[in-house]
């Protein structure tokens, strides 16, 4: 008898979210399949790589990034650059200064940063926030309003300031709003929940369910990805199927072995070497679970990702 | 030292001297002032609210006390210390969980309707509504020169003749009054005894032309609140019915925080005194008078409380019933004596206590589930005792299941901050209306009481109407503005019932977002323990046929609005019923009818325990319930309007 495969794909699909303007618009999402499963049916949209930068350009940067961007003087300069590296889908500008525990950047300072940003560049824009929930429902407000007509995600609402970021993005000046939760399946629901009931149209959210480095309690936030996956696909929950985006830089270039110099630790070998590993280790991981797209930091994590992606999909 | 006086708002001051340095709780406890601090004075639940009207107190500031407020004076008495002469106001609500002493009133048929409920139900099952206990008129002949006999042997000899028991046993309190009494009635007595299948235990001896009651005790102890009857052992009549604030809630509010406390040096003598000296034995005090019988004349106990408090009772080392493996010292017990602890009843009276089957499922459960009958029938029921512990049964005549989860004191008005018991002055019911967003609600008491806080049926209400009216969020946010929503300096939102102009005490009567959290946290609980429980057994909602809701959460719960919140699982309502206080009918069965209590002792075996914390998914269910109604709204199809 022969062997005839059985196909594991899904009635229900994840919902699209085109991200972006004109002709280098990405769509995220789409795939009524368990992550890279083309076997079972195509993949239309594959996942796409961002990179990051921040307001404070190349100041805070690793040695290893800075390099790659030599001769660039302004945040214009670093935004083209980094959109120009191979296998850059969009580009993310984290508004890290704005933190009130840190620089505590004004928000007209960031703003004119952000416009800048965007101005230098065309391919789509994720604007992210400086983690501090009450800054940033502010400063995400105003984001919304300064790239008006880019589409852009802004990352992010969560649950202590969704009114404020939810109804300026999603409303007021439609971009799509990124809805963080912290590693629950059931948190990242309810936030959805809330958004919608909201107004916030539901092929409007983009989801960020948790991020962590691998090694780093980074099994939660795997099991929460394949859940959420598996709650979308095969239970058919409409306020799981937000295709899923995960910031990885802001995580791994913080952790003993992307920031240990080889002069401390010999033995670990190139550090150069161990910060990308970690970055391709933990969006490799984070497209295997679910993710529709990652935000790197090192050019060559994104060339490598990207390779990845292209090969699989 | 330094004069303290505590002023109240409905009745005298009261005074006391402490020394520099003292802490005000400390120094209000040990006065016997009651002041609410379920957190155990940790300055971390804000509910021992006093206002200082003179002189002043060393008092750090808490997240629970607005700058304005402080600047009225109020202060959190467990932060507080005495370095002055000073005036403090205990306002009710501070004090408003000791709430009185409440005896009910007989004449009124709904307090005893559930008894006699109970007895038909009882009679129907085929268990025979009678126990041990008989008061018999014996006649001895008078001892002379040629008839030396002492007296112990002549009574013994009569209940021989009467009983053709050879084994007759005289306790030392009825051999102490033995010589006179036979005398004083010319060896003509009465005589109460229990008659066991080998011997004849005798109780009491009274002479003969005196009335006699033979008197039983039945005694729920709630981790919150105590209730208890006084019943006639003969016919099954209720006497007397009264309820009280548990006294050890000084001592924190729910069974991990009393524990904590027992282990400390003293700890469990404090903890024993106030669950008997200052609870049930007034509470017995005032039932007597109110039934008109002495003391002495009540020969048995029983008593339904959870595992904690029946180890507190007894003064039992409680601390292994908290750590891992969670062991008790016993499930079930027949060797328990009212002498041994000092309860204030006849000393030769046995307490029954209903068991135990696990750590957090206590007799209080048992004996519901005997009450809720659904061990006799064939549908597949749930049984929900909404207290302190959230304890839950699932089954019928074939087999049945259950678990506890911690749902908190909100159920009965703890960690809410205008929380109460439904006493007098406690908001039991509300409605919202949608546009104007004006509340209207009724009040626990006589006509015309002023609310002074909420208790757990109103809870269920107001926030369900919240809800309902688009003003919280389903994560408990407030979202609509108006003249009752106002936000504090932290942004913390509240809902406002009674401005204090309309209250019945010195602050206004509102909820606030930290109260509906806490709430939230409770329902999700509840709700998650009965979907793991019944996933674990491979039941859905859908196969529910009936839900027995117990507790004294107030005079009845509005069922749509549990549904609504999601505390409930969505099936009609004409399931659902309410059955009160099944710990104290429970108690009362086992009292009253020695078939009774064999058979809430077989309950307890046959019935299987599920450790919550042992399954992996109650944590997720727990999540994705803290949400109104749920996460999952498929769950409740039912409140979509």
């Amino acid at each position: 008898m022969p062997f005839t495969a059985k196909s594991g794909k899904f009635n229900a699909s994840i919902k699209t979210v085109t991200v972006g303007t004109g002709d280098k618009a990405i769509t995220l999402g789409g795939e009524n399949v368990l992550p890279f499963y083309t076997f079972d049916a195509p993949i239309e949209n594959a996942p796409k790589v961002g990179i990051e930068i921040t307001d404070f350009g190349m100041e805070n940067e690793p040695e290893c990034v800075k390099k790659y961007y030599e001769g660039c003087t302004t945040l214009a300069d670093i935004a083209k650059k980094a959109a120009s590296f191979e296998g850059v889908d969009f580009l993310c500008f984290r508004m890290e200064g704005g933190d009130p525990n840190g620089a505590n950047k004004s928000t007209e300072e960031l703003m004119a940063a952000l416009k800048e940003v965007a101005e230098a560049v065309d391919c789509p824009l994720v604007v992210a926030g400086s983690k501090n929930a009450e800054k940033d429902a502010e400063l995400l407000s105003k984001a919304a309003e300064a790239v008006q007509g880019k589409n852009a995600i802004i990352l992010a609402a969560r649950e202590e300031n969704y009114k404020t970021v939810g109804a300026a993005a999603g409303l007021a000046y439609n971009q799509i709003v990124g809805a963080e939760s912290s590693v629950d399946i059931n948190l990242a629901k309810q936030l959805n929940v809330l958004l919608t009931q909201l107004g916030v149209n539901a092929s409007s959210i983009a989801m960020n369910v948790g991020t962590a480095a691998a090694g780093y309690g980074y099994e939660y936030v795997a099991s929460t990805m394949q859940r959420v996956k598996a709650a979308a696909l095969s239970q058919n929950d409409t306020q799981l199927q937000m295709p899923i985006i995960t910031p990885v830089a802001s995580e791994v270039w913080g952790v003993k072995e992307a920031v240990t110099t080889e002069a401390d630790m010999p033995e670990w070998g190139c550090q150069e070497r161990r910060g990308v590993d970690m970055e391709v280790q933990t969006a490799a991981a984070d497209l295997a679970c679910g993710s529709n797209a990652v935000i790197l930091k090192h050019p060559t994590s994104v060339a490598t990702i990207s390779k990845m992606i292209k090969e699989l999909v | 030292m330094y004069k303290v006086t505590f002023k109240f708002e409905n009745s005298e001051d009261v005074i006391v001297f402490a020394a520099f340095g003292e802490n005000l709780l400390e120094v209000a406890r040990k006065t016997n002032v009651a002041i609410d601090a379920p957190c155990s004075g940790n300055a971390s639940c804000g509910k021992c609210r006093v206002k200082l009207v003179g002189g002043t107190l060393d008092s750090k500031k808490t997240r629970h006390i607005s700058d304005e407020e402080y600047a009225q004076g109020w202060r959190l008495a467990c932060v507080s210390k005495i370095c002055d002469n000073v005036d403090v106001l205990v306002p009710d609500i501070a004090s408003a969980y000791r709430s009185r002493m409440k005896v009910a009133d007989l004449s009124s048929p709904d307090e005893i309707k559930i008894f006699d409920d109970l007895k038909g139900q009882v009679c129907e099952a085929g268990i025979a509504l009678k126990n041990d206990m008989e008061v018999v008129s014996i006649h001895m002949d008078t001892p002379s020169l040629d008839d030396t006999m002492p007296d112990n042997e002549r009574l013994t000899r009569a209940i021989t003749e009467v009983t053709g028991m050879q084994i007759v046993r005289i306790p030392y309190a009825v051999m102490r009054k033995l010589a006179v009494v036979l005398r004083e009635s010319s060896f003509d007595v009465q005589v109460v005894w229990r008659r066991n299948a080998n011997d004849v235990f005798v109780y009491d001896v009274l002479p003969k032309e005196k009335p006699v009651v033979v008197a039983g005790l039945a005694v729920d102890i709630g981790t919150t609140t105590v209730s208890a009857i006084i019943i006639n052992m003969l016919d099954g009549s209720i006497l007397a019915k009264g309820s009280s604030g548990n006294g050890q809630i000084r001592y924190g509010a729910d069974v991990i925080n009393r524990i904590i406390e027992s282990v400390k040096p003293g700890g469990s003598e404090r903890l024993q005194k106030a669950i008997i000296e200052e609870t049930i034995n007034p509470l017995i005090d005032t039932m007597c008078r109110q039934a008109k019988i002495s003391h002495d004349s009540i020969y048995r106990m029983s008593v339904a409380a959870n595992t904690t408090m029946n180890h507190l009772l007894f003064g039992l080392n409680g601390d292994s019933i908290r750590t891992e493996p969670y062991i008790p010292t016993f499930f079930k017990t027949n060797s328990m004596y009212t002498a041994d602890i000092g309860i204030r009843v006849n000393p030769c009276a046995h307490i029954i206590v209903a068991p135990n089957i696990g750590s957090y499922v206590g007799g209080d459960i048992t004996a519901g589930a005997f009450v809720s009958m659904l061990w006799n029938k064939p549908e597949f029921s749930l049984f929900i005792d909404l207290g302190t512990n959230g304890e839950i049964v699932f089954g019928n005549s074939d087999f049945m299941f259950s678990c506890a989860c911690s749902a908190g004191p909100a159920f009965e008005g703890g960690d809410i901050s205008c929380g109460m018991r439904a006493t007098d002055g406690a908001i039991e019911a509300c409605t919202i209306d949608k546009e104007t967003m004006e509340p209207t609600f009724t009040v626990v008491g006589e006509e015309g009481t002023k609310p002074i806080g909420l208790c757990g049926s109103g809870i269920i209400d107001v926030i369900a109407e919240l809800f309902r009216c688009g003003i919280i969020s389903p994560k408990g946010k407030f979202i609509r503005e108006g003249a009752r929503v106002r936000h504090d300096q932290y942004g913390i939102g509240s809902y406002v019932l009674a401005f204090e102009k309309d209250a019945g005490s010195v602050k206004d009567v509102e909820i606030n977002e930290v109260d509906i959290d806490n709430f939230i946290r409770a329902k999700g609980a509840i709700f998650s323990a009965i979907r793991t429980m019944l996933s674990y057994c491979d039941f859905d909602i859908s196969m529910i046929e009936h839900v027995y809701v117990a507790g004294g959460i107030g005079s009845g719960i509005n069922m749509k609005n549990a549904i609504r919140i999601g505390m409930f699982p969505d099936v009609p309502l004409e399931l659902y019923e309410y059955i009160g206080n099944s710990s104290l009918v429970g108690a009362y069965a086992m009292l009253y009818s020695s078939e009774s209590e064999r058979k809430v002792y077989e309950i307890a075996k046959n019935m299987t325990y599920l450790e919550l914390s042992a399954i992996t998914s109650y944590m997720d269910e727990f999540v994705g319930a803290c949400f109104l109604p749920h996460t999952d709204a498929a769950l409740f199809p039912s409140i979509i309007d």
